[in-house]
């Protein structure tokens, strides 16, 4: 009605508009205007990489909160926030047994919200775990594993593993005794398996103890070697969420 | 021109399509909301809990208990209760695989994306958790021979016998290693027409003679082999088969492939909450068993 009534020209809003998200920079990076019409909205999440993980449209059950809590997506958005607090922390860190302990002292006392960046890396470690296996219970519950999802799940068992390898590899790095005495009492562990225990054991610590060839191995493990393989699992993952047809749905 | 339309509202049924809403903004606000208070409630406890940094490493100064990571306390905790080469590798790597292979063994989907969709299972879920997290607790308790300990209080406090004892006829019943140092393993070897069998039952002898001896594999001690292999495999294997069967049979609560996932999955994760809380907090000096607030770290 409004519309029929309008006065031919463009009032001040649409000219905003116009200016703002018709022009040809905008256009030239996000290809469409503003999400605002469901065309635009449908075409933003087609065009742009970083949301073309999403379907365009989406079954109303699977956007209420209690269906699935976020978790998969808040393991993943961890997984980028300890990615970005990872690489500041790479700044100050060396990993050699000579500086380890030395840097993170210093990180903590003389670098500007070093104290702060730490804290998040392991915080958000722990919470990056704990929603893992708390995602994993959710599909578990949901029966979100049932077919044609078989596979993902196993992507999923894989996922968790590697995510706990993160945090253990993660965990010797600051040197202290915590950190050595845990990788010490978890590479025991390793060292009991029956038929390869010792083998295992000596490659991953490059010796037969905790010492600078293990902190060189951990931090190249976790700094660059699971955080690939991890990456790529990732991408299995997501992709097979969509290639499985969204996530699960009553029949 | 009909079966092209056919097709069509195969490929989307229209009812499937007014169900649907547009993934912008009605996921991706929310996906944007859950990321922001995430970060916020991350970067408040930051700011107000510092990451742990204790001493420099010192390969000569151990603290004593030394312990784990906390997801890795559950296997530490295994360590405890049986073979090391059982609980490090063995049974994790079991359980990985058991966990991966779920939706290859319950095959059917029905009941998919819907919680808790099959008829019993909250029932069954509920009743797997308390009575994996009750068994598994007992179990601790058990091998670490906290029913002695309280046997012992009790009998003194009633001041029948204030010097009260475990009885040594019942060593092998103190915890899991009982069975093998509690039993006087030397009389039970016996004689069967002149021939001594099994004579000394820690190296009883599995290799052909003459070739290598390894000591654990071809000299089988049987007493540690039992309490820290048999039994306790057993166990794992036993309570889970048998929580099956009591539900399936006297609850009458398990109606398909599903269900039995459910109750054995929750009590997976029953246990290993339960045994990574123990190892947590409740596993001082020694890795003994100790109330929370008595657990003190010593370097040695």
């Amino acid at each position: 009605m409004a519309n029929a009534e309008r006065p031919p020209g463009k009032n001040f809003n649409d000219q905003l508009y116009d200016l703002l998200f018709k022009n040809y920079l905008w256009q030239s990076i996000f290809r469409t205007g503003y999400p605002n019409t469901p065309r635009n909205q449908m075409l933003v999440v087609a065009t742009n990489v970083f949301l073309h993980l999403h379907p365009t449209r989406i079954h109303r059950t699977h956007v209420k909160i209690t269906h699935t809590y976020c978790l998969g997506g808040l393991s993943f958005f961890m997984f980028l926030g300890l990615t970005v607090t990872g690489v500041l922390l790479m700044f100050y860190y060396v990993p050699s047994v000579e500086r380890a302990y030395a840097d993170i002292q210093a990180l903590e006392t003389n670098v500007r919200f070093g104290l702060l960046l730490r804290n998040l890396h392991r915080w958000m470690a722990h919470a990056m775990i704990i929603l893992v296996l708390l995602h994993m219970m959710r599909v578990f519950y949901t029966g979100a594993y049932k077919p044609p999802r078989e596979f993902n799940w196993v992507v999923g068992v894989i996922l968790f593993v590697l995510t706990l390898l993160l945090s253990f590899t993660g965990y010797l790095l600051p040197w202290d005794q915590l950190a050595f005495w845990a990788i010490t009492v978890g590479t025991t562990m390793i060292g009991s398996a029956p038929v390869l225990g010792d083998e295992s054991k000596f490659l991953l610590l490059g010796g037969f103890e905790v010492g600078s060839n293990a902190l060189i191995r951990f931090y190249t493990l976790h700094v660059i070697g699971l955080p690939l393989i991890i990456s790529i699992f990732m991408a299995v993952h997501f992709w097979r969420v969509r290639r499985d047809g969204g996530l699960a749905r009553p029949l | 021109m009909v079966s092209q339309v056919l097709t069509a509202v195969r490929a989307r049924p229209r009812r499937e399509r007014e169900e649907e809403v547009l993934v912008w903004p009605d996921l991706v606000f929310i996906e944007f909301i859950s990321a922001i208070i995430f970060t916020i409630a991350l970067l408040v406890l930051s700011a107000f809990i510092n990451a742990p940094l204790l001493d420099r490493a010192d390969p000569n100064t151990t603290p004593n208990p030394s312990k784990a990571p906390w997801y890795f306390l559950n296997l530490q905790e295994l360590l405890l209760h049986m073979e090391p080469a059982w609980a490090g590798v063995i049974v994790p790597t079991i359980a990985l695989i058991l966990l991966g292979a779920i939706p290859y063994w319950d095959r059917s989907n029905a009941g998919q994306g819907k919680w808790f969709a099959s008829k019993d299972s909250i029932k069954i879920t509920v009743w797997a958790f308390c009575i994996a997290s009750l068994l598994t607790i007992w179990l601790i308790l058990y091998d670490g021979a906290k029913h002695v300990e309280w046997t012992e209080d009790i009998i003194r406090g009633t001041g029948l016998n204030s010097d009260f004892t475990w009885p040594t006829w019942l060593d092998w019943a103190r915890n899991l290693r009982g069975l093998d140092t509690g039993i006087n393993w030397d009389d039970l070897s016996f004689s069967l027409g002149g021939f001594t069998i099994f004579q000394d039952w820690r190296a009883i002898p599995l290799g052909i003679p003459g070739t290598t001896t390894d000591p654990w594999l071809l000299n089988l001690n049987f007493p540690s082999f039992l309490s820290q292999q048999v039994v306790p495999v057993a166990t794992m294997v036993g309570l889970p088969l048998l929580l099956v069967g009591f539900t399936k049979r006297k609850l009458g609560w398990i109606h398909s492939r599903r269900d039995i996932a459910l109750l054995v999955f929750t009590g997976f994760i029953a246990v290993f909450i339960v045994t990574t809380a123990v190892g947590q907090f409740f596993r001082g000096q020694g890795q003994e068993l100790r109330p929370p607030w008595d657990i003190v770290v010593v370097e040695e």
